[in-house]
């Protein structure tokens, strides 16, 4: 299969400080990709140079085989790439409606008119589960919602490739079922999906491939099982077993 | 869902109807004149809303840009015999095009930071105006006097002006309501509400803010022009900061956001200050401010999202829709 994002050798400095450091992997096309680690490792770092945030202090980004390495971040939406926040910005005094229908109004798809782009938010909100909340204000919802209109405003841009950062921190384990089925459905759909997660039950069943990064660096990457079972994974994760 | 003319859309035009005969009524100038002013603050609050209101830029800067447009129309008719007709689709081009000029490199400033530049651009442009011989220095330019024409803006009785302010508030608020509801609307809204976000969904945040600043200027200059031909006398003064904040208040008060806020607020605080003006100055000079002031923070205290932010939680608003219904014999859904 061929790759739709290729990162190579990326590193980010802040001042002193290396938050990223030659971090080296890609992202097959039409595959869900996780990217984990424990707290501090450069996950959300990482992706926000994916995502044009930040501007990397050297290596390159492929997107398509492009280099898309430092293009300011509004570029990114019209060349099949949406994101989602971990801390969630939703749009705070717009319904849910009309957050997503911004989303679809600037994506792909291009509408100039409110009302389609209206019509084709409450298609995606019905396909996420939020119609019913379509009038609400972001604040009124719960932490569930609020993630969950986090990435029907992403995937209101019509993304290629959609990157979600901790959609599913915070919520219990039935919510957290139903994320899965959604982001499953999602990729089923033919959007590939790069995700940083924590809940290592979601990432085991989602995910094709797995990238573990470490103060910074990538420690391994392969399926998921191989990945969880490593002793050094485990040993970060876990501490070391005394012997 | 059919559009049709309901009794919303016949009790508006109703009472626009009962507004435009008020001047067949009153004949009182003072009265006239406060509501000629109301109409002109309701305006320019309204033009400010599209930066202050829409895309979060909360702009001290306006009465500069009104000044503006007051200043390069009345400098056209007395050297030019320009009428201001001509003069305000020139003033919005060349005040907008400056104003988006002068703040595109500010808005990388956020919140208070980017409020503080816009007020010292508007002390600049009146410093430069006060030291300008051209532009009648600090004395400021009497506009020519002489017999009623349509052409040229002037008219000796109130009455015009006050048909005149009438149509400017009105193509005003349905220009607002317009960009509210369009594809530019809810790029300056996603702008307002979040910088980031909007990024991450293909919006150039400063690209929209400079839109914003364009048209919002622009339109606050054509207000200038109004004002020039109406009061007939312009002079630095009127680039003052407090003038900027007259355009704020109404935003503010009648509520930051949606654009009737503005309208409805500068229906209250207009005759609301003149009323305190001509009742308590008599009394304690500086009384009337006092208590505007004291009104002001209590609104904001109690109700920070101004009345529109009141209405829409109201139950008020639910037994209105309800009433309207039923005058329409709909049916509650």
């Amino acid at each position: 299969m061929e790759n739709i994002l290729e990162i190579k050798e990326l590193s980010k400095n802040f001042k002193g400080l290396k938050a990223v450091s030659d971090v080296t992997f890609s992202v097959e096309k039409g595959a869900i990709t996780g990217l984990i680690g424990s707290n501090g490792a450069g996950k959300t770092t990482t992706f926000n140079m994916i995502s044009g945030v930040l501007v990397p202090s050297s290596g390159k980004i492929l997107y398509n085989g492009k280099d898309i390495t430092g293009l300011k971040p509004y570029h990114y939406t019209s060349m099949g790439i949406a994101r989602t926040f971990q801390i969630m910005k939703p749009l705070k005094h717009m319904t849910v409606l009309d957050n997503v229908a911004s989303g679809a109004l600037y994506g792909r798809k291009g509408y100039q008119s409110t009302k389609q782009a209206k019509e084709y938010a409450e298609e995606i909100l019905q396909n996420t589960g939020l119609y019913d909340k379509r009038y609400c204000l972001p604040g009124d919802m719960g932490t569930p919602f609020k993630k969950r209109l986090e990435l029907a405003r992403a995937l209101a841009t019509d993304p290629e490739l959609l990157l979600l950062d901790e959609v599913m921190a915070g919520l219990n384990p039935t919510e957290t079922d139903e994320a899965v089925e959604l982001i499953r459905k999602i990729n089923e759909d033919g959007t590939t999906i790069l995700l940083i997660e924590h809940v290592m039950r979601a990432v085991a069943s989602l995910c094709k491939k797995v990238v573990m990064m470490h103060h910074g660096e990538k420690i391994t990457e392969g399926m998921p099982q191989e990945v969880m079972n490593d002793p050094y994974v485990i040993e970060i994760y876990l501490g070391k077993e005394e012997s | 869902m059919k559009k049709r003319i309901g009794s919303r859309q016949i009790l508006l035009l109703i009472m626009l109807f009962l507004v435009a005969l008020i001047p067949m009524f009153i004949k009182t100038p003072y009265i006239l004149s406060i509501l000629v002013m109301t109409f002109y603050t309701a305006s320019a609050s309204l033009a400010w809303s599209i930066l202050g209101g829409m895309t979060g830029q909360i702009s001290l800067g306006h009465a500069a840009f009104m000044g503006l447009g007051a200043y390069i129309s009345t400098l056209l008719l007395m050297n030019a015999n320009f009428t201001p007709w001509v003069s305000i689709i020139v003033v919005f081009f060349v005040v907008g095009g400056i104003s988006a000029l002068l703040l595109s490199p500010c808005f990388h400033l956020r919140g208070p930071y980017f409020s503080l530049v816009t007020i010292a651009f508007g002390e600049a442009f009146r410093n430069l105006l006060t030291n300008w011989n051209y532009a009648g220095k600090g004395q400021g330019l009497l506009l020519p006097f002489g017999d009623n024409s349509l052409i040229l803006m002037r008219f000796k009785s109130k009455a015009p002006y006050f048909y005149l302010a009438l149509v400017m508030v009105i193509l005003m608020y349905l220009l607002v309501k317009y960009i509210d509801q369009s594809k530019l609307g809810y790029a300056l809204k996603t702008v307002r509400e979040d910088e980031d976000t909007a990024n991450a969904i293909g919006i150039n945040p400063w690209k929209y803010k400079v839109i914003a600043t364009f048209i919002s200027c622009g339109l606050v200059a054509v207000c200038g022009v109004f004002y020039a031909s109406y009061i007939r006398f312009i002079s630095p003064d009127i680039m003052m900061q407090d003038q900027s904040v007259k355009f704020v208040l109404p935003a503010v008060i009648g509520g930051i956001g949606s654009a009737i806020g503005p309208l409805i607020g500068a229906i209250i605080l207009t005759p609301l200050s003149e009323y305190l003006n001509a009742t308590l100055s008599s009394i304690a000079p500086g009384a009337n401010l006092l208590v505007y002031a004291v009104i002001l923070i209590v609104v904001i205290l109690f109700q920070p999202r101004g009345i529109m932010g009141w209405y829409e939680n109201s139950k008020f608003k639910i037994k209105l829709n309800n009433w309207l219904d039923k005058l329409d014999g709909r049916k509650k859904e």
